[in-house]
């Protein structure tokens, strides 16, 4: 082991360019608090677009950055993969702000607090995925996070604490065991950069090797905790179901992402080195996340929980690419995503507009169980033909958005020889067919039970505009699929995966 | 001219859209215009298609995700041109013979998407597109059956649904796979068939490939022990989904069996014919048997279909261009004869709300023209000489024959089993004393049944007599598919093995 030589801070090694879409958000942050300072009797709708102006223009940064830079004193790297995640991730955040505008007053978003939090949750992702220090990223795993949890209580309902209190355990030890990984590593090689320990781990031949096999067990489980992957993803039904349903949307798509490239870029070091222990602990892992969660999300009765089952086992669909380690398969890990994102925030949107504020009692578990969706083709025949398109396009049916994803993710593990586990990703679509059924059943093929007028109680302008939008790229995402994966593949291989 | 084949496919989507502004009382004036508007497409098409071409005519291709090598590619054969307007003649008439009160509006427009997707399945040759098409019709039929159908119907439609879904997602491996061989070998990936015909596979491969295809085909055709999902469908279907169902539906399996594994895995195809035949003799028998024992109208129906697909299949696996093409004869007339069996029961299903066989007795007697008009459609399935059910089954049989007499006598027996099993259940219906006095009541056909019937018999009865003008085609593009087979085969046996069957001399 090498003895670890003092830390010199040039000022230059600063770039400052880097942190900019990050300083952006927190600045939008800060505004908004200030705003609120000077004047208490604001609309909601005044944060909420102050919140999309300054994601605008932390789009409009990132849109701007070309090549690999580093900076921030060596700890950030804005590479490819780094600029992908970004725009995907703040882009995804200002579609999802906007739902926030719904016509029932919610006590949360009351609070400009709220979005505050929303937009440092943002800068911490946006400081997560463009670091390879296990340092910083963890600093941007709890700035995320902390604001997350507080967001998630602030919906005033008991079951909201209840999820909460549950992320937040959760999460804690999920950043011990990150934070023991990490140490781990050091540990081993002496330093925290991903590129560094590769470059240590290879040149030492991998000394050590139970120890170093010690400390990625132990950053999986941190990451598995974030990217709900199985057996880290009790919590995920009950937070889903304690959150709103646009919050749920977002917890679905937006902190996942952020954990994809830390785990690319963490199993990098040893899937190019083809470690046989770490590919077969992430190949069972992954069988495991596809396959567990659909059987559990057959007998869920409950759509949003049926909903983050069926994100479970999406997520697991993703995370094949990081197993495979081709170029196509990390192409199609942000195709996946891309395809997701559009297919879940207008499955969540529907779900939330068809939010009831009366009917279900203060603690009410479940207020999204399908009986309420029952006969909708009769009373609300458009939103029942959207639900419906949204989840035919979860269930992978052509042409529609999430197929051309799974399409190029089963692709990818055809071409890299990954035979059994493209079956397994087949017969796990063929499961979740029956549970996309469900609700399709019930919206299309049942009578109503219960008399209900206000299927679109919580709809606005925004929100309908929003579920307009994914509608239409959703139909017409093969259209889509050329241009994005030029850019897609442009910003990969930049970076060199 | 250029686009006719993108006219025909997205027209009746388009149109369908359109039919969301249609007042409900005219909903299905529109429908039938739509759908004869669409018929006189498909014959436009006919008339433009040159019928000594075996090769693939009007193709079209529009780059999708060139990165990926998927384009929308579009193209038409002597195959596909006939399914096709089998598919646009059976909606009209199916549309015309609607007697649905339920939530009109919506059914029809279902119907047209179903017709898009249905016409897309035949004239795909991108495997993506065709796969696009394939998949995106279950949805319709999902529709009809959950929405309109008995009381089982949500339970018949997940199973329809299920089943499909599982047989056509193994088949998407197989295409993924097979791209990426396209990859391998020539460096840019490719899922158009034509570039895939050029492929000459090994053995092993085409193993594995043929199976992967065969989930997904034998699933839809429904081949024997996949076909526990169709007697439900059928069985819980509103009339018309039963027709489009039978005519139509089931057609995509066999012809993808036509399309795909024939030409492209033809080792694979000789080394299966023995297993598959055995399959689909038990389907023939075995399903035949069971027809007998139904006591459902309609059953009987859906189980003769499974019977007769067997036959379809045994024709198609004969391997020369007797069997081919009669199988795909045997499809068209399947088509029109099964569809007018399904709307005659509908017919009296309409009036008296039975399908049950024991409900009913003697009614040719107070339904003379509807005695008439089942006679002449039962004749052509069990396959009467002079009928246009006679033709596809004596073909397909007699290219058999040239692969193994044996199994080609047992097949046979399908003929004997289905004059047993039609001629019983005529006898049960039609003839001995009413059973039942309200039957005494009931009224013969009506002008709109009639027009729709009509057409069928008619078609019955010319195809019969004069199937020329379709055989002639459709065989200039088997020999096509035959001699790709030829070229194709990777083993020498094989290639054999095909000129024999096609009876070519200089084989050895």
């Amino acid at each position: 082991m090498n003895s670890i030589s003092p830390i010199a801070i040039e000022f230059a090694s600063l770039n400052f360019p880097t942190i900019v879409p990050m300083i952006i958000a927190i600045l939008g942050a800060l505004v908004i608090l200030i705003i609120d300072l000077i004047n208490k009797n604001l609309d909601k709708s005044l944060y909420v677009m102050i919140a999309v102006l300054f994601l605008i223009i932390d789009l409009g940064v990132i849109i701007g950055f070309t090549s690999d830079v580093r900076g921030f004193f060596d700890l950030l790297l804005v590479d490819g993969i780094s600029i992908l995640s970004q725009g995907i991730i703040v882009l995804a955040s200002i579609f999802f702000v906007l739902t926030a505008m719904g016509k029932l007053r919610f006590q949360e978003y009351r609070y400009p607090e709220y979005f505050a939090l929303y937009l440092f949750m943002v800068a911490g992702f946006q400081f997560m995925v463009s670091s390879d220090s296990l340092i910083l990223i963890l600093v941007g795993l709890e700035t995320a996070s902390m604001a997350l949890y507080t967001m998630i209580a602030m919906h005033n309902r008991l079951n909201a604490l209840e999820a909460a209190i549950k992320y937040f355990t959760m999460g804690v030890l999920s950043t011990a065991f990150f934070a023991f990984g990490s140490l781990i590593f050091y540990a081993v090689t002496g330093t925290v950069e991903f590129g560094k320990i590769s470059e240590v781990l290879v040149a030492s031949n991998y000394e050590n090797y139970p120890l170093i096999l010690l400390g990625v067990v132990f950053i999986l489980g941190a990451l598995g905790f974030k990217l709900s992957l199985v057996p880290y993803h009790t919590w995920v039904a009950d937070v889903y179901e304690g959150s709103t349903a646009s919050l749920a949307g977002f917890l679905s798509i937006v902190p996942k992402m952020a954990a994809f490239v830390v785990a690319l870029r963490f199993f990098e070091i040893f899937i190019a080195s083809s470690d046989p222990f770490v590919e077969i602990i992430l190949y069972i892992t992954v069988v495991l996340t596809i396959t567990i969660p659909n059987i559990v999300a057959l007998l869920q009765n409950d759509i949003k929980r049926m909903l983050a089952y069926s994100s479970i086992s999406n997520a697991g669909f993703a995370m094949t690419a990081i197993l495979i380690g081709s170029t196509q398969a990390t192409e199609g890990l942000f195709l996946y995503w891309m395809m997701f994102l559009i297919t879940n925030l207008g499955a969540f949107s529907l779900i939330w507009i068809n939010r009831n504020k009366t009917s279900s009692d203060f603690s009410s578990t479940s207020d999204n169980a399908m009986d309420k969706y029952s006969g909708l083709i009769k009373k609300e025949p458009f939103f029942a033909l959207l639900m419906g398109l949204f989840l035919f396009s979860l269930a992978g049916i052509p042409p529609f958005a999430l197929f051309w994803g799974k399409l190029y993710l089963i692709g990818s593990a055809v071409n890299a020889g990954y035979l059994m586990l493209a079956l397994i990703m087949i017969l796990n679509s063929a499961i979740a067919g029956y549970y996309y059924l469900k609700p399709i059943v019930f919206m299309f093929f049942k009578e109503a039970t219960e008399q209900r007028d206000d299927i679109l109680l919580n709809s606005t302008t925004p929100i309908k505009v929003v579920i307009g939008v994914c509608t239409v790229l959703v139909i017409f995402s093969i259209f889509l699929i050329e241009p994005l994966l030029e850019i897609i593949s442009y910003y990969v291989q930049i970076s060199g995966y | 001219m250029e686009y006719i084949l993108s006219i025909l496919i997205f027209f009746p989507a388009v149109a369908a859209l359109i039919g969301f502004l249609v007042k409900q009382n005219s909903i299905k004036a529109y429908g039938i215009c739509v759908a004869a508007m669409q018929f006189v497409l498909s014959l436009v098409l006919w008339l433009k298609f040159d019928i000594t071409e075996g090769q693939m005519q009007f193709t079209h291709i529009i780059p999708l995700i060139s990165s990926y090598g998927i384009n929308y590619n579009v193209g038409v054969d002597g195959i596909s041109l006939f399914l096709v307007i089998m598919t646009t003649f059976m909606t009209m008439i199916s549309l015309i013979g609607l007697s649905e009160k339920r939530d009109l509006k919506n059914l029809i427009i279902t119907i047209l998407f179903l017709e898009m997707t249905m016409v897309g399945v035949f004239l795909a040759l991108d495997a993506i597109i065709f796969y696009t098409f394939w998949e995106l019709s279950l949805i319709p039929m999902l529709y009809i059956i959950g929405a309109w159908g008995g009381k089982l119907r949500i339970y018949a439609s997940i199973k329809f649904f299920l089943y499909t879904f599982l047989g056509s997602l193994i088949m998407l491996v197989g295409m993924l796979y097979l791209g990426y061989i396209y990859y391998i070998t020539t460096g840019t990936y490719s899922f158009s068939l034509e570039d895939w015909n050029m492929l000459i596979l090994p053995f092993d491969m085409q193993f594995w490939l043929f199976i992967a295809f065969f989930c997904g085909f034998a699933v839809k055709v429904p081949m024997f022990p996949f076909h526990t999902w169709l007697p439900y469908a059928h069985g819980q279907a509103p009339t018309i989904g039963s027709v489009i169902l039978a005519a139509i539906l089931l057609k995509m399996g066999t012809y993808g069996f036509v399309r795909f594994s024939l030409p492209l895995f033809p080792d694979a195809s000789v080394y299966f014919t023995i297993p598959i035949a055995i399959l689909a003799l038990i389907a023939i028998v075995y399903t035949a048997m069971v027809a007998y024992a139904q006591e459902d109208m309609k059953q009987v129906i859906a189980y003769s279909s499974v019977s007769h697909m067997g036959v379809i299949i045994l024709g198609i696996f004969a391997l020369n261009v007797e069997g081919i093409g009669g199988a795909i004869f045997l499809m068209i007339s399947h088509g029109i004869v099964s569809g007018a069996l399904f709307m005659l029961v509908g017919v009296v299903y309409d009036r008296t709300h039975t399908k049950m066989i024991k409900d009913y007795g003697g009614i040719a007697s107070v339904m003379p023209k509807y005695a008439t008009i089942f006679a002449i459609v039962l004749m052509a399935s069990i396959g009467l000489p002079l009928t246009i059910g006679f033709v596809g089954e004596f073909l397909s049989l007699l290219g058999f024959f040239k692969v193994s007499a044996t199994l080609t006598f047992i097949a046979g027996l399908t003929i004997i089993f289905g004059a047993v099993y039609m001629l019983t259940m005529y006898k049960k219906v039609f003839f001995g004393p009413i059973k039942n006095e309200k039957n005494n009541e009931l009224k013969d056909l009506n002008k709109t049944e009639l027009s729709a019937l009509i057409p069928l018999v008619a078609l019955v009865v010319i195809l019969g007599v004069y199937p020329k003008p379709i055989l002639k085609s459709i065989e200039t593009s088997v020999n096509h598919v035959v001699e790709v087979m030829k070229i194709k085969a990777f083993e020498d046996n094989t290639r054999v093995e095909i000129l024999d069957r096609n009876s070519i001399e200089g084989a050895r």
